[in-house]
């Protein structure tokens, strides 16, 4: 009983894990095809932009602040032992820029815009929005999907640019609160210490991320099931999913851009 | 410019409005923790299995790609300053213990258990059976939110063991595998002190503590419809998600003056 028990939730663990990556590449492959010509609905384009973007620049810049500050608290310890206050600065921005800054501004991201798109298009699943689109000739995929991807992935793109900044400011500040190192040292350990090339890395692995939640949150948001206990359990999948692709794409860009 | 100070005021008593509604129920929540409860009995344990068990698989993905990609970064840059990334593991276990192991696997159930909690509760609310909750005299939040609270709080405390252990193995064979560290000096606890695992435990508890109570809340005030259950798991994983950040914050700068000895 057990080992039939244990057979079959991994095979339909597995079955369902095929499925939704499955759904997910239709997917990808209608979105660029739908790119081709570029025959975008600007204005709903727009429209997305404001609400995924403008107002997600609040829990951005606030996710940011705290980050920094705790990249300079971790680091503080080091300063602290070996007396490297120069270094203090090439710390926090190596770690915010190439790693901790994507990560989490993207883990906000897929909880903020990922999961409201998600239960935005599902509530539209399930009051048959979609087959009403569907009946009038008016291709969903088209109208609804393409500029929601194309807006997350420029959004998550701008926004980590805006929070690796802020997270510098917020980096300084606790610097000098906490471990005395004046902004000057700071401001000169980053220029001496990083390149460009640390700042760039960080924005394409936005990209993938912008690209990865924008995918999930639209899929498991048109192959929504069962009304409003259905949306709930879609917005749970999209966002694991946006983390599981989050971790999986952060590690395999950080091994081809070293 | 009237309308400027209008719309400061309407955040500012949504602020006010949401902070009132959080502590009630995180007052209401640790009261009826501590009385003697009269839920069902069984309930605590299914809400373990559900938190901890269903998220073993997420969590140790997630932890593990972080483990390598961590120690790849920091192997890379030591190696091109000194040389040698042999001293990496027991630090790197130090970081783990006290840092990333609770606050990562704290995001991830933020994400994975605060947007399940508010899901179900929401779906609840929505097709009133809180209502009639209410109605046969039981507290919702004693029913409802005090065994995912008690389930919560030990699940992550676990959680974040495992995925330490996970993180920290994916470490040592990144070390090896990329940089040919034998895994007999990469695996090295001597770092990580006291103060370390008391600094991991408190953030574990207290972001255990955070997400049902934040989920709960945003679950037991969703809205009508499809739409409220929906609005309401996005209000859940970002409010989660955001109490970690926060938390994290203050618990580190706690923890860097009480054991680091630090200012």
């Amino acid at each position: 009983m057990p080992v039939k028990t244990i057979a079959g939730t991994l095979g339909s663990t597995i079955v369902g894990l095929c499925r939704e990556t499955g759904g997910m590449t239709v997917l990808l492959w209608r979105v660029l095809r739908a790119l081709v010509p570029p025959t975008l609905d600007w204005r709903e384009l727009l429209r997305n932009l404001h609400k995924m973007g403008n107002k997600s620049v609040p829990i951005v810049v606030l996710t940011a602040v705290f980050t920094g500050g705790i990249m300079v608290i971790q680091s503080g310890v080091f300063v602290r032992r070996f007396g490297a206050t120069g270094l203090v600065g090439w710390g926090a921005g190596y770690a915010v820029f190439r790693e901790v800054g994507p990560i989490l501004i993207g883990l906000m991201f897929s909880g903020r815009v990922g999961a409201n798109n998600t239960a935005e298009l599902g509530t539209m699943t399930v009051t048959e929005q979609l087959d009403g689109l569907r009946a009038l000739a008016i291709d969903p995929v088209r109208f609804l999907i393409v500029p929601r991807v194309v807006a997350m992935i420029t959004m998550l793109f701008c926004l980590t640019v805006i929070g690796d900044l802020v997270a510098v400011i917020g980096a300084v500040v606790v610097a000098q609160a906490l471990l005395g190192v004046s902004p000057w040292t700071f401001y000169w350990s980053m220029i001496e210490h990083l390149h460009p090339v640390d700042f760039t890395n960080g924005l394409i692995k936005a990209l993938a991320f912008g690209f990865a939640i924008a995918l999930s949150s639209c899929h498991f948001g048109i192959t929504v099931r069962g009304g409003a206990v259905g949306v709930g359990r879609a917005v749970n999948n999209a966002v694991v999913a946006a983390a599981v692709s989050i971790f999986l794409l952060d590690f395999f860009l950080t091994y081809i851009l070293r | 410019m009237t309308e400027l100070v209008e719309r400061v005021g309407a955040q500012a008593l949504g602020m006010v409005e949401a902070a009132r509604g959080l502590t009630n129920v995180l007052v209401r929540t640790l009261a009826r923790t501590f009385r003697r409860r009269r839920g069902e009995p069984g309930e605590v344990l299914r809400q373990m299995f559900e938190v901890g068990n269903r998220s073993l698989v997420f969590i140790a993905v997630t932890l593990g790609f972080l483990g390598m990609v961590l120690v790849f970064q920091s192997s890379l840059q030591v190696s091109r300053i000194t040389g040698d990334p042999s001293p990496i593991g027991p630090q790197f276990f130090k970081i783990l213990v006290h840092e990333f192991g609770p606050t990562l696997t704290a995001q991830m159930l933020a994400t994975r258990v605060g947007a399940g909690i508010a899901a179900e509760i929401g779906s609840m609310v929505v097709t009133e059976q809180v209502d009639a909750l209410r109605m046969c005299g039981v507290d919702p939040i004693e029913y409802l939110v005090v065994p995912r609270f008690i389930a919560c709080m030990v699940m992550t405390v676990a959680l974040t063991i495992f995925a330490v252990v996970v993180a920290f193995f994916a470490g040592a064979l990144t070390a090896k595998l990329s940089f040919g560290v034998n895994p007999a000096t990469f695996i090295n606890f001597a770092e990580a002190k006291v103060g370390d695992v008391l600094t991991g435990l408190t953030k574990c508890i207290a972001y255990g503590a955070a997400i049902p109570v934040v989920s709960g809340y945003c679950g037991l005030t969703a809205g009508r419809g499809s739409e409220g259950v929906g609005s309401a798991t996005t209000r859940a994983v970002i409010g989660s998600s955001f109490t970690v950040i926060v938390l994290d914050f203050i618990l580190s700068s706690v923890g860097y003056f009480v054991f680091q000895g630090g200012a």
